[in-house]
């Protein structure tokens, strides 16, 4: 039976599947176009599959924006009669955060993917030449393979890929869907993850996709190459596309580490965690690639390896997804990514792309300009080589791992990845950096071909020389004594190939501009090096707490003081040389603020410094995420985040009349004391102490107008805590012979204060102190970590950012020299 | 020998040394048992015993919090983790616990929780707490 649905939009998703099946179809047209296209080259003067080609290949990149733009109206609308409106998004985001929400769900970011390498391809029809028709053919054919993940069809009873076009009926079940009139009854949609509520989030994944698209033009040539056979000409213009891919996907990492440090509460910016590794793979396998094509530029060398490592860098782009959208990691990483029914699918793509790899590596293999003849050892294209080779094994170091569940699917087997993770990585990713960095240093002292080896041994002696020095220094002047050896020495190398590359730099300015560019990128590789190993080499959680239960001396013998410490509101505690109170919160938007002040004095006890930090959380899907703030210094950080709380728990309390209420809220207080007083006289609690200073006696009270006959007198109280200083005035009411007393609450030091009796023969008022126990009393857990030298690391991508960009440009110029 | 057949012997070397490597730092998933038996820290996957007792109390400690787990044979432990209680903590559907046997308890260091999305059961949202920062 067919329900009749009111109020649906059902006009946006048909256009949007239309413009699925469209851009699916176009890539396809486009795809077989090509390949035809390309294997009549120079047959004929017909040119109808060239023409058809491109046509397929602008209606997808044109069904593509189509597709974003439907889709942007569904979530601009909130039309959550879309299972992705109502799972991402909810009415009270701001619009910025739905663009954000166009990548919450993996649909999107397939969908990201295709529009970069639409762009892409795009400006390779425009600028590729004679290189169109094979490396069109290959990106046609990754564009078809892409649309196929968001087809979302049913196809002999399996889905094919999942369409951001689904309604809401067809992707879940429920009795609410047998109501015609069942979007009445969805208001809102389930919200978006709160960690994605980010600005990072806005900029970070459209930057990643770039990166992980264009990989595929280089890529796209190395196949075009082998299958055209014009094995040398294909590394010159990949060379220029790859420097970008590189560049992109370089950035587009670290502005996740930046995210991670920014706004999650990794306690850092790298976690070695599954999905962050995966995006690293590629972009260690590319960059040893870019070196061995500029060998095999130079020399003629290393073929197969630069042909290899580029092939290899796009596989290992689709491996990623496959890592990051199957939900195979589900066990070891914090990722939330999870299976969407595409698993296969996923390893089907990567197959295609290894099969076309091996294939065509093994039919022209004969014919590949492999050279017999061995390098020489004193030449810069052999110690690049190697260094680029030690690249690629870092990376088969990080695979490895990190596939652990892969592993144990394949061969059944029960493997867990190392307990201490972060430290296994951080070891052997260390040992490989070494290598890495002396090469980068080392080969900058070599020439192309063959360099004399006096005047080589001896500048190189000069350099590590001071290199050591500055190593010491830097020991000493960063309190590296906490680094293990062997980090010393990744800051050793790293210090040496930024001094190596610093004077091919200066020499660059003399005249030889064109190596500036790899000095530039090594520098600021080297920096970042140098950086992350400070940074979280010698990070210190300065939250240090030695209380709490089972904190005996000897436990603490065995760990390390416990990293969380409580804050009540407006007590403040020493934490670092600085005083810290927690002063408050305040709510904008999603964001719960907890204001958290710094203060700093020098020894007279004069305030040198004083700043609030704000770090905030967000409660959103029914999951809280906080986020940290961060105060920026030059040499370090000071990070803080709040890891627990009873602010949020505490629903807004209402102001209470009724009596039962009254008990109700008493129980929010520790049993009543009720103290005699006199003027003048002091009354102690756990928290301070309250004076009792005078007596009003034309108290006011609002909403009861008080006639001669009443008498309404407030007790002036002053209440010292915590070296604060606050007023109350509980009133005592008389009328019509009744007695009423109006208590004073005060919520800051979570105190209820009343005057419960006026004793006239005694001169004394009864005084009755309401006190929070601590556990109901607003409090925040937070913990704050130091780090130092993190600047180094952000500088150092910035810097290798410029270098990757001189380098670009001067690789273009080359391209239009010859 | 071809200086290039060295070359490739030396990186033949270190690519095996580094699945001998990482392979003999791998650890295991295991069970409680496991866990009494051996000293050294493993991986415990089980399931949050909901119906004992959750403690938490950040005024008392707040680097404290302790709970009940069954690991895949059943058995039943209680676990102490060194830090604050999760997020969500209470609706996690599966737990991997890394740590190791103190006595009766057992010490998680890290805790890597599933928790079924409240409206679709399908999908699992992944979380992770970790006490300690990343130290190199």
């Amino acid at each position: 039976m067919d329900i009749a649905f009111k109020n649906e939009h059902l006009f946006v998703g048909d256009l949007g599947r239309l413009f699925v099946a469209l851009a699916f179809g176009g890539a396809l047209i486009s795809f077989i176009s090509y390949f035809f296209a390309a294997r009549e080259e120079g047959l004929n003067k017909d040119t109808s599959w060239y023409k058809l080609a491109r046509v397929g290949f602008w209606l997808n990149s044109l069904a593509i924006v189509g597709m974003g733009v439907c889709l942007f109206m569904i979530l601009y609308n909130h039309y959550f009669e879309y299972h992705y409106a109502w799972s991402y998004t909810s009415r009270s985001l701001p619009v910025y955060y739905l663009i954000s929400g166009f990548w919450n769900g993996q649909e999107g970011g397939f969908l990201l993917w295709m529009f970069w390498q639409a762009v892409l391809g795009n400006i390779l029809i425009r600028k590729a030449g004679s290189w169109e028709k094979p490396v069109m053919t290959v990106i046609a054919l990754s564009q078809a393979i892409l649309g196929t993940m968001v087809l979302g069809i049913d196809l002999f009873g399996a889905r094919i890929g999942s369409s951001p076009f689904l309604l809401l009926r067809n992707a879940m079940e429920g009795p609410i869907f047998q109501n015609p009139d069942y979007l009445s009854f969805i208001k809102d949609g389930r919200g978006m993850n709160p960690t994605l509520q980010n600005y990072w989030m806005v900029i970070h994944p459209p930057t990643l996709f770039l990166g992980f698209a264009s990989v595929v033009v280089p890529f796209a040539y190395a196949i075009a190459g082998l299958w055209q056979k014009r094995y040398k000409d294909w590394v010159k213009p990949a060379l220029s596309y790859g420097l970008f891919s590189a560049m992109i996907l370089g950035t587009g990492i670290i502005m996740g580490a930046f995210w991670a440090y920014e706004s999650l509460n990794f306690g850092g910016f790298w976690a070695w965690d599954p999905v962050e590794n995966a995006s690293v793979f590629p972009w260690l396998t590319l960059v040893a690639a870019l070196h061995v094509m500029i060998v095999f530029k130079n020399t003629g060398h290393s073929y197969f390896t630069a042909t290899f490592l580029v092939l290899i860098s796009f596989v290992l782009v689709w491996y990623s997804s496959f890592l990051a959208r199957s939900g195979i990691l589900g066990e070891s990483s914090v990722h939330s990514f999870t299976d969407l029914g595409m698993f296969w699918h996923l390893v089907l793509a990567i197959i295609i792309f290894l099969v076309l790899s091996v294939y065509f590596l093994v039919v022209r293999w004969k014919e590949l300009p492999i050279t017999k003849k061995d390098e020489d050892t004193y030449s810069r294209e052999f110690w690049m080589f190697v260094g680029a080779v030690f690249l690629a094994l870092a990376c088969f170091h990080l695979i490895v791992v990190t596939s652990f569940p892969v592993w144990n699917k394949m061969f059944g087997t029960e493997l867990a990845p190392p307990t201490n993770v972060v430290k296994h990585y951080n070891i052997i990713q260390a040992a490989f950096a070494v290598v890495i960095m002396f090469f980068t240093g080392l080969t900058q002292f070599l020439k192309y071909k063959k360099t004399a080896s006096n005047t080589f041994v001896v500048a190189n002696f000069i350099y590590l020389g001071f290199a050591a020095l500055l190593t010491v220094l830097l020991y000493f002047v960063a309190g590296l004594s906490k680094l293990e050896y062997l980090y010393l020495v990744v800051i050793f190398t790293s210090l040496y190939s930024i001094m190596a590359n610093g004077k091919i730099l200066a020499e660059a300015a003399k005249g030889k501009f064109k190596l500036a560019g790899s000095a530039v990128a090594h520098i600021g590789f080297g920096l970042m090096l140098v950086g992350a190993v400070i940074a979280a080499g010698t990070s210190k959680v300065v939250s240090e707490n030695n209380t709490g239960e089972q904190y005996s001396a000897e436990f603490a013998k065995e760990e390390n003081p416990r990293e969380n410490v409580l804050l009540y509101r407006n007590e403040p505690i020493e934490m670092n040389g600085y005083s810290v109170t927690f002063l408050g919160d305040t709510i904008e938007g999603a964001q719960h603020l907890f204001n958290i002040l710094y203060e700093r004095k020098d020894k007279d006890g004069k305030l040198v410094e004083k700043f609030v930090l704000r770090p905030n959380v967000i409660q959103s899907q029914d999951g809280m995420s906080s986020s940290p703030d961060t105060k920026h210094y030059l040499t370090y950080d000071l990070y803080t985040h709040v890891t627990m709380t009873n602010v949020l728990q505490s629903k807004p309390e209402e102001e209470k009349a009724g009596h039962e209420e009254q008990q109700d809220e008493d129980k929010n207080y520790d049993a009543p004391m009720a103290h005699e007083v006199s003027i003048g006289d002091t009354i102690r609690y756990r928290d301070g102490v309250i004076v009792f200073k005078g007596v009003n006696k034309d108290a006011k009270l609002q909403n009861i107008p008080i006639t001669d006959k009443d008498v309404a007198i407030g007790a002036q109280l002053e209440v010292l805590t915590h070296g604060r200083t606050i007023n109350a005035e509980p009133i005592y009411l008389i009328k019509n012979g009744s007695a009423f007393d109006f208590p004073k609450k005060l919520e800051d030091a979570g105190l209820k204060l009343r005057v419960t009796k006026i004793l006239p023969e005694k001169q004394k008022f009864e005084i009755t102190v309401y006190q929070q126990p601590e556990s109901k009393k607003k409090f925040i857990v937070l913990k704050a970590i130091q780090f130092p030298y993190i600047n180094f690391l952000w500088a150092g991508v910035v810097i290798m950012v410029i270098g990757f960009l001189m380098s670009i440009f001067r690789r273009n110029k080359e391209l239009k020299t010859t | 020998m071809k200086k290039s057949s060295i070359f490739g012997i030396i990186i033949i070397a270190i690519a095996i040394a580094v699945v001998i490597s990482t392979y003999s730092n791998s650890s295991t998933y295991g069970t409680f048992t496991e866990a009494t038996e051996t000293k050294a820290e493993l991986h415990v996957v089980g399931q949050l015993n909901k119906g004992k007792e959750l403690y938490y109390d950040a005024t008392k400690d707040a680097n404290y919090f302790s709970f009940f787990m069954k690991d895949k044979d059943g058995k039943e432990c209680k676990v102490i983790f060194t830090g604050t209680k999760p997020q969500d903590f209470e609706r996690s559907e599966q737990l991997v616990l890394t740590g190791k046997m103190q006595g009766n308890e057992f010490h998680a260091s890290k805790i890597l929780m599933k928790c079924p999305s409240k409206y679709n059961d399908n999908k699992l949202n992944v979380a992770e707490a970790t006490p300690k920062t990343a130290t190199l």
